[in-house]
């Protein structure tokens, strides 16, 4: 069995080259997708379906009055609970030996169910055409490079980064790394912390940020929606039993008319062929 | 010449209108079943080969969506009296319709069982009814956000996918019920005929609905069984 795998960023390091984009992009087989100014130093507004990291870049007021431009590799956060693969109608999605979640392409029908519950918004679905002219859809997110993964290689983003940002290692040592790299940054950035939200069963992109995750535009608390665990542990086997149970109940009553009600007894109508 | 004794008795039941609203919103309700199916359970992943693939499935439902919505405007336009009486009955309830459960259960396992009393929906056509519009509202008012997520905070858009199961999960356990009552209960099946052509035997709408009946009969509707001349012999 291989261990749980774990992408480190420390976005304290990183100087927004976006390499890990290119890298992303290339190894990937991924367009470009060419866009507007939008204002900033950042090329896309969020993730895409063809544009699985984006480096985002944030000008934040600091508590001492300063400016700080704050840099972060975003990108799916390969949650242990994760709500894409809770929704999916086809079990499309799946996690990996790595602790990986990765959305099977023969599989996924385009529903997009995992796009509007995943609690970080990084599904996109992407459209298709064959060969007839007919439009498809399916459901794009990074796969942590699963596939370089399984050929003992490391994510491309992580083995591009050339400040070090990003690391690629065994889970608890991971863990234990952005622990130390918070004490020794909190004097400079009293708000740094771990970002490796419980709600979600932990993640496998692990954060070490500056300040609060809503200043990099990150959920504070995210967690998988009540909705979809209502939905999908509750109301979906919950109907299925009634669908059953109504169907058991009518043959039930089927059967039970013909044994019991041979001769059409009990009452006197259905176009007068029974009375007594 | 005082017998009719061979072509039964036939009266009508269903207005034009409400026959076509019932038989369009029973095809659509099967239409958007069968076409949501293969999201609903793995089981029926083939379906999408039948349905010419998952884009065409959800295309298909949209599409039955619409006419799903449409029956209850025909028969609002088509039969205004018709579908006000069906509301009036529906929050009407008196000990009778309690009465009813007890006897209706036994007849639905084919034990001995008297008729109760019933105006023209019987309590259990009521509950159907009440089932099938809350069924009915959360399913339409959760499909819309499920159908434009763009228009709605995400928030409601997860919602809407719990409702919209719960919704389906209910409804399709009533249609079940439904149905069976309908077309294969044996005592009930001239309902069904009922549903399609709008008329129903004379002697089985009496003794269903004998209330109705009676009212009709008072307006010169309907033929009084009861009258000698209407000789046929009646169980007690």
């Amino acid at each position: 069995m291989a261990a749980e795998y774990v992408k480190y960023v420390d976005v304290t390091k990183c100087d927004g080259c976006r390499a890990c984009m290119v890298a992303c992009k290339n190894w990937n087989d991924l367009p470009a997708e060419p866009q507007d100014f939008l204002g900033t130093m950042q090329s896309h507004a969020n993730v895409s379906a063809d544009t699985w990291n984006v480096l985002t870049f944030v000008e934040h007021e600091n508590s001492k009055g300063g400016l700080d431009y704050l840099f972060r590799h975003s990108s799916c956060y390969h949650c242990s609970d994760a709500a894409c693969e809770k929704v999916c109608p086809e079990n499309a999605i799946s996690y990996t030996e790595f602790g990986t979640v990765v959305i099977d392409q023969d599989t996924c029908v385009g529903c997009g169910y995992c796009v509007q519950n995943c609690p970080f918004d990084v599904i996109s679905l992407k459209e298709y055409k064959d060969k007839n002219g007919k439009e498809y859809r399916k459901a794009h997110k990074c796969t942590m490079c699963t596939d370089r993964l399984e050929e003992g290689l490391q994510p491309a983003c992580v083995t591009t980064c050339h400040t070090g940002a990003m690391e690629f290692g065994g889970k608890d040592a991971m863990i234990e790394k952005a622990e130390e790299r918070v004490k020794e940054i909190k004097d400079r950035y009293p708000n740094a912390m771990v970002y490796n939200p419980e709600g979600v069963g932990g993640t496998h992109t692990i954060y070490v940020l500056a300040e609060r995750p809503s200043v990099y535009g990150m959920p504070e608390n995210p967690k998988v929606p009540t909705s979809a665990v209502l939905w999908k542990d509750y109301a979906q086997p919950i109907g299925k039993m009634m669908i059953g149970a109504t169907t058991m109940a009518v043959v039930g009553a089927f059967i039970s008319n013909k044994l019991f009600n041979k001769e059409g007894n009990g009452t006197h109508e259905d176009g007068g062929e029974s009375d007594e | 010449m005082s017998k009719q004794q061979k072509p039964e008795l036939q009266v009508r039941r269903f207005s034009k209108g409400f026959v076509w609203a019932h038989a369009i919103n029973a095809i659509s309700f099967l239409a958007l079943y069968i076409t949501a199916l293969p999201m609903y359970t793995e089981w029926f992943d083939w379906l999408y080969v039948v349905l010419g693939g998952p884009e065409m499935a959800r295309l298909l439902h949209r599409i039955f969506a619409v006419t799903f919505i449409l029956p209850t405007f025909i028969w609002l336009i088509f039969d205004p009296k018709g579908f006000k009486l069906w509301l009036k009955e529906l929050i009407t309830w008196k000990k009778r319709d309690i009465q009813f459960f007890a006897e209706f259960t036994k007849e639905l396992f084919g034990f001995k069982s008297k008729h109760v009393k019933q105006t023209f929906f019987n309590a259990g056509e009521k509950i159907n009814s009440i089932l099938q519009i809350l069924t009915a509202i959360i399913i339409l008012g959760s499909g819309f956000p499920m159908w434009f997520p763009d228009l709605f905070p995400s928030a409601v858009v997860q919602w809407a996918y719990l409702f919209h199961n719960i919704g389906f999960g209910l409804a399709a356990a009533v249609v079940v019920g439904h149905i069976y009552l309908s077309v294969i209960h044996k005592n009930s099946r001239p309902g069904f005929t009922g549903v399609v052509t709008g008329k129903v035997p004379a002697r089985w709408a009496k003794e269903h609905y004998a209330e109705w009946y009676e009212e009709e009969v008072k307006k010169g509707n309907f033929p009084d069984l009861d009258d000698p001349k209407q000789n046929k012999k009646k169980g007690a």
